[in-house]
């Protein structure tokens, strides 16, 4: 089956270029349903891929000969990529079904499916990329998809901006990972991952001019600086919620599920290249234990849902690179599985309520549960599981990472983990309360809500069933099946890590301390948010009034934006001020001074053009007899 | 039949004739202000260069008939040409009255 | 040089002298259609020239087409677009006066050449037509060794035709 999982990525593909073929005017049904089945068939495929996954196998051809090196294409499938397929081609299909509700209407509908499809088919791509080089083509085109994604509304000045700023603060983060693939290249002589990932933990990579120990701490923090910037770490967060500025569909796959999870991926993928370096794996551990604390204490405040849950992701994504760091690599993907399931469903119900209201301001809604049963059970799933209250998948991951990190000696990085597990469980069931509980606030968009047709619920519901027992297939209960399925993937390399990926018993402790953290979050937004008489409260908080300087610090996001803007957008644009002068007064002088001779010489010399075909004739002639008698001077002997 | 006989005429001559008549055609061409008369003198200098075809054919260093055979072709090519020249003539006329010409020059700066 | 005073080059003098006339007074006429009538003398000329030099085929054509043919076709363009046309006086504007130079200079530089170059002669004895008729050898030879451009001709010509055609036709209503 693994030989044939280039149809996986194939198949969006062909819907992408059918869709591009039928244009914008294709009828709404046909285009979500070619694009749901083919996605569909892909899922159905990559099954099979993920039932088969063994030794990695690799299907290469030769692509490019650069030199005397032959670049190569293809495929490979190992357990970790075969993973990553069931995930996002899951994803996609229930998005791409909700997609035909949230999007009924739009007049670009078709172009909408069209980026989504290339989206799917790039992140397909990426995910089983057997050589770097190919990793990158697909990691800009998912970038690239992003792009085009969050601009969709580009009319929208904040869009367009949101677009651009996504499309720049990530290509930071690219000009890192490429630094890191030339370096590996240069070191290792190939850009074949196993063969880097060999030489990595073998401590076989030179260059000459840095130590090997240098080396492999220089190439790994190269490589994860690429997964900072698509996976919106601290420092390159910014971009993230300003990117919710697109469809909601487009954040539940894109901006949750799939895309900004490619960064966790290109941590575990070259995990032995981390693992090879602690200063390597400290420092993701670190860097993501902090992005959680950050994010989370900024998504305590903010009034808008998505942004909530947007930095909610950056948060979960945290902790996925601490447990990376920490060396739970298991519980770190095993994280990744699950928060792709639970984020999603909360973004489309999240959707689903836009959809409704024609709001996003949770101070707006309110007293939608009878209104909109589906959602609010689906959100409630998802919030539970994003609070890691047992049962839910959430529970099972997040409790694998805090114990990773306490296991593994970091208990600072636990007591972070703990802090943030309980802002956490806060911000999301003040969300919940919020929308959900208590009276309506505004009455006029109460009343138009309404729950979406089958294509929205019926997402949000299988989402909702994954979101609760997605979290079993690396629990106790089945031996932590899915550590066990993904750790052979590295111990074809030295690590030095091996015993550890995956723990052999569950401490009950730990799980007990997580669950009642979760629950006094849940309780803390309870008491605030949902008791009747918290109204009063809300209100003044919906207006914006009685604010500390905590609340206003969180609620401002730590005033990141302001201090790019700053010490980054500030300087560029005065330095593009001075190039745009340069190039205006100076450039463009000697342009116009060039336009001006040739202009004059023009001037001059149309009189010339007579428009009498006569006098043509005449100067032709005379220039041949003039030609003819300097040929017979040369010849000589004529005279 | 003149084909099998020496020709006293020297090749000099017939080739000067042929440059004479040449020179008028193209002073023909550059001067006069009908159309048709211009459209005529081209013709008298594809008559003088079909001369020069036929001379050489008969007195030319290998004599052969390939001369009298692309004189032949110069004839239908001018026949060719001097139908379309009327018929551009004609649709011009049809549009400007006039046949002139220093009237054809939509071409000014 | 020493001219021999045979009929035949008293005939080419005759010939030349005629076609140089003809030429000249189609410059010189005022009215148009005087010219056209010279035009005619200029090529009936030509056609004397060729059958004197043995090529009877080509001095045939060029009554048929040149004389016959292109002439009476001139005359009706010229019935068609003001035949009452007359050539104004000839004024010696800069223009005129370089076209007379270049031309006379042309003519000059030419007789240089002419004079300066020992024409080879080719065996002025050989049988060109092979023993055929003037008439038949150029048909074997047009139908043998230049097929293709005969053929090339003949679409040459109604290209020329078809379009001669479309151009002279009087556009219709709303063209």
């Amino acid at each position: 089956m693994a030989a044939h999982a280039w149809l996986v990525p194939l198949l969006p593909l062909v819907a992408y270029v059918f869709l591009l073929v039928l244009g914008r005017r294709a009828p709404e049904w046909l285009v979500a349903g070619v694009s749901t089945a083919l996605t569909f068939i892909s899922f159905l495929l990559s099954l099979g891929v993920f039932r088969d996954a063994g030794q990695p196998a690799t299907y290469t051809f030769p692509w490019l000969h650069v030199g005397s090196y032959t670049l190569e294409a293809g495929i490979q499938v190992t357990r970790l990529n075969a993973l990553m397929l069931v995930v996002v081609s899951a994803v996609s299909t229930l998005v791409l079904l909700f997609s035909k509700g949230y999007m009924h209407g739009d007049e670009r509908f078709a172009v909408f499916y069209q980026y989504l499809n290339l989206f799917v088919f790039s992140m397909l791509a990426l995910v089983i990329a057997p050589n770097l080089l190919q990793l990158y083509i697909f990691w800009e085109m998912v970038g690239l998809c992003s792009y085009l994604l969050v601009g969709f509304w580009f009319f929208k000045p904040e869009a367009a901006l949101a677009a651009k700023k996504s499309f720049i603060v990530t290509r930071i983060g690219d000009a890192g990972l490429f630094a890191g693939i030339i370096m590996l290249f240069l070191a290792s002589g190939s850009f074949d991952v196993t063969t880097v990932l060999q030489a990595a933990a073998n401590h076989q990579l030179h260059l000459g001019w840095i130590s090997n120990d240098g080396l492999l701490v220089l190439t790994a923090i190269l490589v994860f600086v690429g997964a900072v910037g698509k996976s919106a770490q601290f420092p390159l967060h910014v971009w993230l919620p300003d990117a919710m500025e697109g469809p909601t569909p487009v954040s539940a796959l894109i901006h949750a599920a799939t895309m900004v999870a490619a960064g966790v991926y290109l941590v575990a993928r070259m995990y032995p290249l981390f693992a090879a370096s602690q200063a390597a794996l400290t420092t993701v551990a670190w860097i993501g234990g902090f992005t959680a604390l950050l994010a989370a204490l900024i998504a305590l405040t903010q009034r808008d849902i998505k942004r909530v849950i947007a930095y909610s992701t950056i948060s979960q994504l945290g902790y996925m690179m601490l447990g990376l760091g920490v060396g739970a690599y298991a519980a770190g993907v095993f994280h990744l599985f699950t928060h792709a399931f639970f984020k999603a469903l909360l973004f489309l119900a999240a959707g689903s309520l836009i959809h409704a209201l024609g709001t996003q301001d949770l101070f707006e809604m309110g007293g939608l549960r009878r209104k909109m049963p589906v959602t609010f059970w689906t959100f409630l799933a998802g919030a539970l599981s994003l609070s890691g209250i047992f049962p839910f998948a959430g529970f099972w991951s997040k409790d694998d990472i805090l114990a990773g990190a306490l296991r593994h000696g970091h208990p600072a990085l636990y007591a972070i983990g703990l802090v943030t597990a309980f802002c956490t469980a806060y911000y999301i069931f003040r969300a919940f309360f919020l929308a959900f509980a208590g009276p309506a606030r505004d009455a006029e968009k109460h009343a138009r809500a309404h729950e979406g047709g089958w294509v929205m619920t019926v997402p949000l519901v299988i989402l909702g069933i994954l979101a609760t027992i997605a979290g079993f297939f690396n629990s106790p209960l089945n031996g932590y099946g899915l550590g066990k399925f993904l750790t052979p993937d590295l111990s074809l390399y030295q690590t030095g890590l091996g015993g550890y990926m995956a723990p052999e018993r569950a401490d009950v402790t730990v799980m007990l301390i997580s669950v009642l953290v979760g629950l006094a979050g849940i309780a803390l937004a309870a008491a605030l948010y949902a008791r009747p008489a918290a109204v009063d409260r809300i209100a003044s908080e919906g207006k914006a009034e009685d604010i500390g300087p905590l609340y206003r610090l969180s609620y401002r996001k730590f005033y990141f934006d302001e201090i790019y803007y700053a010490v980054v957008v500030a300087p560029g644009k005065f330095i593009a001020a001075v190039v745009d002068g340069f190039d205006r007064y100076v450039v463009d002088g000697l342009v116009h001074l060039v336009r001006r001779i040739v202009y004059l010489a023009g001037l001059c010399l149309k009189y010339t053009q007579t428009g009498q075909v006569q006098a043509y004739g005449t100067v032709a002639a005379v220039a041949l007899v003039v030609i003819i008698a300097i040929a017979m001077i040369r010849a000589g002997g004529v005279f | 039949m003149g084909g099998a006989g020496a020709i006293q005429v020297p090749a000099t001559s017939l080739l000067a004739l042929a440059a004479i008549l040449f020179c008028i055609g193209l002073y023909g061409a550059l001067t006069r202000r009908n159309l048709i008369i211009v459209l005529v003198s081209i013709e008298l200098m594809l008559n003088a260069a079909n001369i020069n075809l036929v001379t050489f054919s008969r007195l030319g260093a290998s004599p052969g008939l390939h001369g009298q055979v692309f004189a032949l072709f110069t004839i239908t090519v001018a026949a060719a040409e001097i139908a379309v020249g009327l018929a551009l003539l004609l649709a011009a006329f049809r549009t400007r009255r006039s046949t002139h010409v220093e009237d054809m020059d939509q071409h000014k700066w | 040089m020493q001219i021999l005073w045979t009929p035949e080059m008293i005939a080419f003098f005759l010939i030349s002298l005629a076609i140089l006339a003809c030429a000249v007074m189609l410059l010189s006429f005022q009215k148009v259609i005087y010219m056209a009538l010279a035009i005619g003398g200029v090529f009936i000329g030509c056609a004397a020239l060729y059958i004197l030099l043995g090529a009877e085929f080509v001095g045939i054509s060029q009554v048929l087409i040149y004389a016959g043919a292109i002439t009476i076709l001139l005359m009706f363009a010229i019935m068609l677009t003001n035949h009452e046309a007359v050539e104004p006086e000839a004024r010696w504007t800069v223009r005129r006066v370089f076209s007379a130079l270049g031309c006379l200079a042309l003519a000059a530089v030419l007789w240089f050449v002419i004079r300066s170059v020992q024409w080879p002669q080719g065996d002025a004895a050989t049988d060109i037509n092979q023993g055929h008729p003037n008439a038949v050898a150029i048909g074997l030879m047009l139908f043998k060794t230049y097929t293709i451009p005969f053929e090339l001709v003949s679409l040459l010509l109604i290209v020329a035709l078809v379009g001669a055609v479309i151009l002279a036709r009087p556009p219709k209503e709303g063209e």
